[in-house]
């Protein structure tokens, strides 16, 4: 099988199947590829060259951590390139933002009103968690589009806070 | 003996009125020096190793620190119905807290501390400043805490900016604001109110003149009921991150011997000043010229003590326990050396790569980094979660080494070895840290964290291998997926099937 995968901009593409033998862009290497039970990491030995790594996916998005570099990885198969060629664009994310809690805590404010437009790295929400204010931002331009919460609420992990739509 | 409202006598039973690593640090001192401990926990800490370390363990109320490690009359109540005879307060809670001293004053407990009136003159700025300007030592450009919003704007135009709001009641980091312009301040003073309130009960707040360039230098005291005291040198605790200490050093590269002696002896005379016993820390700025200002005195353990204690060879939670028994210092001035280098790392449950934010969760693995020179302080263990009651902070790792160089190298190999799972933790941070040129090269000051500082300006050389390990997991994602449909009959058991999977 064949897969696409693209990191600091630079694409690879990375055929598997054999036990232990993967070709990148023509070039082939002996691997060996364990997650090491009990521990969250992944051990990867290259052509002999031994490294760990924290590997997570969240809905399609992939991040690895290797000795403290967090790499955000894409990843295709053949079918998918495929699809994405036959729609004729690139993949470009759109519809909304929705901003959530990344822990328990309470609001101390929300700077915004519904209708406003913001642009990528304003701030949203304030949320008071361990002590400290902490401030969230939104990652994309749009229009504030829903606010699900006040001052004073207490939310929890993930609750929606804000949603943003293009 | 008594000295002002302090008990100094023999003991032989310690209640830790404390929590996590700090508590963990000094059961140890304690152990070693044969005396009996007494735990107290939340609801939270039912499973921390503080509770199972001690002799003696009692439950002191709900998770939230106001209801439980704050309660000055319950940590009393506990200490009298354990028969503890002395109360050591560890950092933060109630240790700076000169109300709580007196109460174990009067319930002839011994105060594992100073004596309430030097944690009173020290834990209010404007005294403190007076008393140590009093004994020639130079302070800072500001005000007095308890102005009112416009007295504060009228007097920040005085001072001239940048400035910063402080909380009058405590440090760490909370309460505190930097401000550029004048248009930000009326703000960051009403954040800076909530956060103090949050965090103290109290939302004094007065302003001071950020000194540009400046580095945090702060200098470690002893002293004990007889009136000895004597400096153990300086941390260099300039790397820091919206005022909260991230990487602490000792000595400070910054620093030579004349200006450790200065230093020193301004210290003592503050500690003086006020009549101190115990362990203290004075901090200064100290701008590019090496002009010193004092900034406060924590009457208090510090976090980042192991620093001090590696270089000297003096263990400072021992030295405090002693020195509340009556024993006098065991050394003099002469006797302390600086020798070799430590560096210590605050591990934090929070994602560097996602703008710091604090990460919650239940700790899965936890494997500490040890060999040659390298300790870790933690109350953290597998199985415990991290909430969003108490600070982020999970651990200390401290390296030690001959020289500056081989402290940074064996830190970069102990970051590489410490593995923990369940929160994100800023460990990415401290690598990013080591392999700096301006870390190394000792050139950076308090703003160079948050201003220079950049994670991801760097050569990434593992590109490939990510690329790799993506493809792998999603081939392997891809092949579960495709054997839960071909094996199987019933519908109802793919599903189970696919969501055990998950």
């Amino acid at each position: 099988m064949k897969y696409y995968a693209t990191v600091d901009g630079q694409e690879y593409v990375i055929e598997v199947g054999h036990e232990n033998r993967i070709i990148v862009n023509g070039q082939p290497y002996d691997i060996d590829f364990k997650k090491i039970p009990d521990s969250g990491v992944t051990s990867l030995i290259v052509g002999h060259h031994s490294l760990e790594a924290v590997v997570e996916e969240k809905e399609g998005d992939w991040q690895v951590l290797i000795r403290g570099d967090l790499y955000d990885v894409t990843v295709e198969d053949e079918r998918s390139r495929r699809l994405a060629s036959a729609r004729g664009k690139l993949m470009v994310e759109e519809g909304e933002v929705v901003i959530q809690s990344p822990m328990p805590g309470i609001i101390i404010a929300v700077p915004v009103s519904t209708g406003q437009h913001v642009n990528k790295g304003d701030k949203i929400v304030i949320l008071e968690s361990m002590k400290m204010e902490n401030e969230l931002r939104t990652p994309r331009s749009g229009m504030v589009s829903q606010i699900m919460v006040g001052a004073g609420d207490h939310v929890d992990k993930d609750q929606t806070l804000v949603i943003i739509t293009d | 003996m008594d000295i002002s409202e302090l008990h100094i006598r023999r003991f032989d039973k310690v209640l830790i009125a404390n929590r996590g690593e700090i508590a963990m640090r000094i059961l140890r001192a304690c152990h070693e020096l044969g005396l009996t401990t007494v735990a107290i926990y939340s609801d939270a800490d039912r499973n921390a190793p503080h509770v199972r370390f001690a002799d003696e363990a009692y439950h002191i109320g709900p998770s939230t620190a106001r209801d439980s490690y704050l309660v000055i009359d319950k940590i009393i109540d506990i200490a009298k119905r354990s028969g503890a005879e002395a109360v050591h307060p560890g950092y933060g809670f109630l240790a700076e807290n000169a109300e709580f001293a007196r109460a174990c004053y009067e319930a002839d407990l011994v105060f594992v501390g100073p004596p309430p009136k030097a944690i009173e003159i020290m834990g209010d700025k404007a005294t403190a400043r007076s008393a140590v300007s009093a004994a020639g030592v130079p302070v800072i450009p500001g005000t007095e805490p308890g102005l009112n919003e416009e007295e504060l704007l009228a007097a920040a135009q005085e001072i001239g900016f940048p400035v910063m709001v402080k909380a009058s009641a405590g440090g760490g980091g909370k309460g505190m604001r930097s401000v550029q312009t004048f248009p930000e301040l009326a703000d960051a003073v009403a954040s800076a109110k909530r956060e103090a309130m949050a965090a103290f009960g109290d939302d004094s707040v007065y302003l001071e003149k950020m000194v540009m360039g400046s580095r945090h230098i702060e200098i470690q005291i002893l002293a004990d009921g007889y009136g000895n005291v004597i400096s153990l040198g300086e941390r260099e605790c300039s790397l820091q991150r919206r005022h909260q200490k991230l990487i602490e050093e000792a000595p400070s590269i910054f620093v030579d011997e004349d200006l450790r002696q200065r230093m020193g002896e301004v210290s003592i005379a503050a500690a003086e000043a006020v009549g101190y016993v115990n362990a203290g820390t004075i901090e200064f700025l100290v701008d590019s010229d090496k002009n010193f200002y004092f900034l406060e005195m924590n009457t208090r353990l510090q976090v980042e003590h192991p620093v001090t204690e590696l270089v000297t060879g003096v263990d400072i939670v021992q030295e405090q326990l002693r020195v509340a028994r009556g024993r006098r210092l065991s050394f003099s001035q002469e006797d302390v050396t600086i020798q070799g280098w430590a560096i210590e790392c605050r591990i934090n449950a929070e994602d560097p790569y996602n703008n710091y934010l604090p990460s919650t969760g239940l700790i899965t693995t936890s494997q500490l980094p040890t060999g040659p020179g390298v300790r870790v302080d933690t109350g953290v263990f597998p199985g415990i979660y991290i909430s969003p009651y108490y600070d982020p902070m999970i651990s200390k790792l401290i390296c030690y080494g001959k020289t500056r160089a081989e402290a940074v190298l064996r830190m970069r190999r102990a970051l590489n070895e410490y593995r923990i799972t369940g929160v994100k933790t800023n460990v990415p941070f401290h690598q990013r840290m080591m392999d700096s040129h301006r870390f190394m090269s000792g050139k950076f000051d308090i703003e160079f964290v948050e201003n220079q500082f950049s994670m991801t300006d760097r050569e990434r050389p593992y590109g490939m291998e990510a690329a790799i390990l993506v493809a792998l997991a999603y081939h392997e994602q891809s092949q579960r997926a495709a054997q839960v449909v071909r094996t199987g009959t019933r519908e109802t058991a793919n599903w189970k099937w696919y969501d055990r999977m998950r």
